[in-house]
């Protein structure tokens, strides 16, 4: 059963449809065809809604979601590792790391 | 043989527009007035106040649009009829005028020279028989077509992306297909994703225009030296896992649908009753913009949301769905419609879409939403500037 979920192609995070645990290998699927994508072993905790990384992001580089921008990374961001504002912020407004 | 449009059992107003409530609203043109207000509808079963801080010493667009949000929730077609109470006559006959052009019984009580005492006993009098009248209306048969609808979704997070939002954006097709008016805002909300919206915009004018209000929008924020930090996205929004502006734009429309915006309204501009998709200046605050949607005629407002929102409205019901699991069980009693089940991709977008539909069926032809039982009825002004 898929455990995260993927909007678009490009993306580089998906979204968790349930909780992950730190450790489990999450099976993920792609929105628009309900297809299998990749398994990732999450590396920490991914609350239900939460995002994890599905591939290693570098510092600066650009967060993808629906096939768009969402944000850039603020650290280097490790394959199955959270994303979220401790390690993206917006390009358009504010700098939620800073919190 | 069925016809091309779904009917509905809704009171047809003296102007042809359509309502699937009928209610008597009473409404105090200014903060001084709410107390003569509420003391009518506590006294005469069956009327709506819509209590509120403003009416005074306001001036130019704010003013108008103060006017234009009292006499458009007495205009709404949900309301049968209004009585309108000020420390002054002056305004209060201006917000009445525009109740009558419609045809509806409105009538006029100034506070000053009789005291609230007295004001409540001469307006729960006419109360009292506006409701008698209304209760004799009758729902009839009509057409799912030329009605006004709004959309928003609030405490959002990314189930609001994944499911909720998707699901409401098949029913904004079928609703916009069937040639309804189906209004959307959260000017700032669409930041990042503001030029997807106005790709949908064909027509080079209605184009230039939303760019004109999106871009005065976020200047009039920028110009306050801050950056939203700590408000967009909210503390909510953040702990559903939503981490940017952007993020939460390209969730937030998600719910727009696939069909062309046709419509582009700044604060003052009505809103025809076949608009198709029509965007609408609002702020991002729930009860805000539902308010606005309301004063231009929206009689059913869809509202999604992944944390859990609230929010209701004194004359039009409000529906609350969720595909967020935790807040359909955590906070049951205020969710209407579960897509829960789209998240967990056990249905399809059609078949959440639907329920989204046939849910809304039921609550045009009467069945009362979560919000309107639990007693939700925010009524929020937009306010533009500081009053004189």
């Amino acid at each position: 059963m898929p455990r995260f979920a993927i909007h678009n192609r490009e993306d580089n995070v998906g979204v968790a449809i349930e909780d992950i645990r730190a450790g489990d290998e999450a099976q993920g699927v792609y929105i628009e065809d309900r297809s299998m994508g990749p398994v990732i072993k999450a590396l920490e905790d991914i609350p239900l809604g939460h995002k994890i990384a599905l591939r290693d992001i570098k510092a600066g580089e650009r967060v993808i979601k629906y096939g768009r921008v969402i944000g850039v990374a603020t650290r280097d961001i490790k394959v199955g590792e959270h994303v979220h504002i401790h390690n993206v912020k917006s390009i358009k407004w504010g700098n939620l790391a800073r919190r | 043989m069925a016809g091309k449009y779904p009917t509905i059992k809704a009171y047809v107003r003296p102007d042809g527009s359509v309502g699937i409530r009928n209610h008597v609203v009473i409404i105090p043109v200014d903060d001084l007035s709410n107390t003569a207000a509420l003391g009518v509808a506590k006294l005469i079963r069956g009327t709506v106040a819509i209590p509120h801080p403003y009416g005074r010493l306001q001036f130019g667009r704010d003013l108008n649009l103060l006017f234009h949000i009292l006499s458009g929730t007495g205009t709404n077609p949900n309301v049968y009829g209004a009585i309108v109470i000020g420390i002054e006559d002056n305004w209060a006959n201006k917000v009445a005028d525009g109740i009558a052009k419609t045809g509806k019984p409105v009538y006029v009580f100034g506070i000053e020279g009789n005291g609230d005492l007295r004001t409540i006993e001469m307006a729960s009098r006419k109360a009292k028989e506006l409701v008698q009248e209304a209760s004799e209306v009758q729902r009839t048969e009509v057409d799912l077509t030329g009605i006004q609808f709004s959309i928003k979704c609030g405490e959002s997070d990314t189930t609001s992306g994944l499911a909720s939002n998707p699901a409401l954006g098949y029913t904004v097709d079928k609703l916009v297909d069937l040639g309804n008016t189906v209004m959307f805002g959260e000017t700032s909300e669409l930041t990042g994703g503001e030029d997807i919206v106005a790709g949908r915009i064909s027509d080079p004018a209605l184009r230039n225009k939303f760019m004109r209000i999106y871009n005065e929008y976020v200047s009039i924020i920028e110009s306050e030296g801050v950056d939203l930090l700590g408000s967009q996205p909210t503390e909510g929004n953040i702990k559903g896992g939503l981490s940017t502006i952007e993020e939460k734009a390209l969730g937030n429309i998600q719910k727009l649908g696939t069909r062309p915006i046709t419509c582009v309204a700044d604060y003052l501009d009505p809103v025809p009753r076949n608009a198709g998709l029509c965007f609408v200046n609002t702020s991002s605050a729930a009860a805000e913009a539902i308010t606005l949607f309301a004063a231009k005629g929206s009689v059913l407002h869809f509202f999604t949301t992944g944390q859990g929102n609230l929010v209701g409205h004194p004359v039009i019901p409000v529906i609350k769905i969720s595909a967020n699991p935790k807040t359909i069980k955590a906070m049951s009693e205020h969710i209407d419609v579960d897509v829960s089940d789209l998240l967990e991709l056990k249905v399809s977008l059609t078949e959440a879409g639907e329920r989204i539909f046939n849910y809304a069926l039921r609550v045009m032809n009467g069945r009362l939403t979560a919000a309107e039982v639990l007693q939700h009825d925010e009524f929020s002004p937009i306010k533009l500037y500081i009053s004189a």
